[in-house]
């Protein structure tokens, strides 16, 4: 009996530990580059979406200035090198954090893979789900400073207060209204805001916040 | 009662969180831009109104004055783009090096083609 007790207490320990637990990464690299800039390319998208790149390129600026980083112009950049023959995402991805840098001026790239952005329909419900890579390299060395995968599932609720025929309903208006136009973009936004969060996945603030070097102070 | 709570303490965190700079609906105007590139003037407009809430308030975001000048060097502005360039260059150092540059294609864009005069920012 006693058993029972203390196995059922270190199992529900155990499965409470594992929800909020993430490891904590090791940013040295990032906190010695100190990167001061983040120069965002356009993204490579895996998605069958075709939009979905740009409309992701419209949520990224905001949480990284928040963050105290200067971001770079994220459409003047797309066009600039799209001018320079680069407007193959794939291809700018494939070149070097350098040769981008010394492009632009910044310390910094953010690379975006979106893996996912696409719903399925079931009958009456629709998930709606997005997954996006990240990976900041320096601009000096094009050491990997940070890097990161976030995805961001979405099913509508149904409440049709518990009576079967109401939560019927309420489900097909649900399938119908994301069918007609999911909506990615608050998903986008919330993986964003999630995966540069820190103390968590994230990376500290930048030099115009009044954080900076105050929630990750300089090793040594 | 519940729900009254709920509005209650989304108003009240809604209070205190106070972004460091004036985007307004920065996102918005870029993703319709996206979706909808023909509309430039609206584009145009939407990047002036952000900027002109912003600097009342002193909180002009990161990248603003450079994509309005580039919107504007895309309208056939080169001259006017020139000046928001300057602007995001004194306001980031950051972005100095790339700010000349765009500022030499403008000029390099005011040369070739014939340009509408500068019409004077309106003072603030």
């Amino acid at each position: 009996m006693k058993l029972h007790i203390i196995c059922t207490i270190v199992i529900s320990v155990a499965l409470m530990t594992g929800c909020v637990r993430y490891t904590p990464k090791d940013l040295t690299n990032f906190r010695n580059h100190d990167p001061h800039s983040i120069l965002v390319v356009p993204v490579v998208n895996k998605s069958v979406e075709v939009a979905a790149a740009d409309y992701f390129l419209s949520t990224v600026s905001l949480p990284l200035g928040e963050k105290g980083y200067y971001v770079f112009p994220v459409n003047l950049v797309k066009r600039v090198l799209e001018d320079e023959g680069l407007s193959d995402a794939t291809l700018v991805h494939n070149a070097s954090a350098k040769r981008l840098s010394d492009l632009f001026g910044s310390d910094s790239v953010l690379y975006v893979t979106i893996e996912r952005w696409d719903s399925q329909y079931l009958l009456i419900s629709t998930t709606v789900t997005v997954e996006f890579s990240y990976l900041i390299k320096s601009g000096k060395t094009d050491e990997v400073l940070w890097s990161d995968r976030r995805r961001i599932v979405y099913q509508p609720q149904n409440s049709g207060g518990g009576h079967p025929i109401a939560m019927l309903i309420v489900a097909v208006v649900n399938a119908a209204v994301t069918k007609a136009s999911p909506n990615y973009i608050p998903l986008a936004k919330q993986a964003n805001m999630q995966v540069f969060t820190y103390p968590g996945p994230g990376i500290p603030a930048g030099p115009y916040s009044e954080m900076y070097m105050k929630d990750m102070p300089v090793n040594r | 009662m519940k729900l009254l709570f709920v509005m209650l303490l989304l108003i009240s965190l809604n209070g205190c969180v106070q972004t460091r700079y004036q985007w307004g609906d920065y996102e918005k105007r870029l993703y319709n831009h996206y979706s909808n590139p023909a509309d430039k003037a609206e584009y145009l407009e939407g990047l002036r109104n952000i900027i002109e809430d912003a600097e009342g308030e002193k909180r002009v975001p990161p990248g603003i004055y450079a994509e309005y000048g580039y919107a504007l060097l895309e309208s056939g502005k080169p001259l006017e783009a020139i000046l928001f360039f300057n602007k995001e260059a004194e306001l980031w150092a950051e972005s100095k090096f790339l700010m000349k540059k765009m500022i030499q294609v403008a000029e390099k864009t005011a040369k070739t083609v014939t340009v509408a005069p500068v019409i004077p920012e309106p003072a603030k």
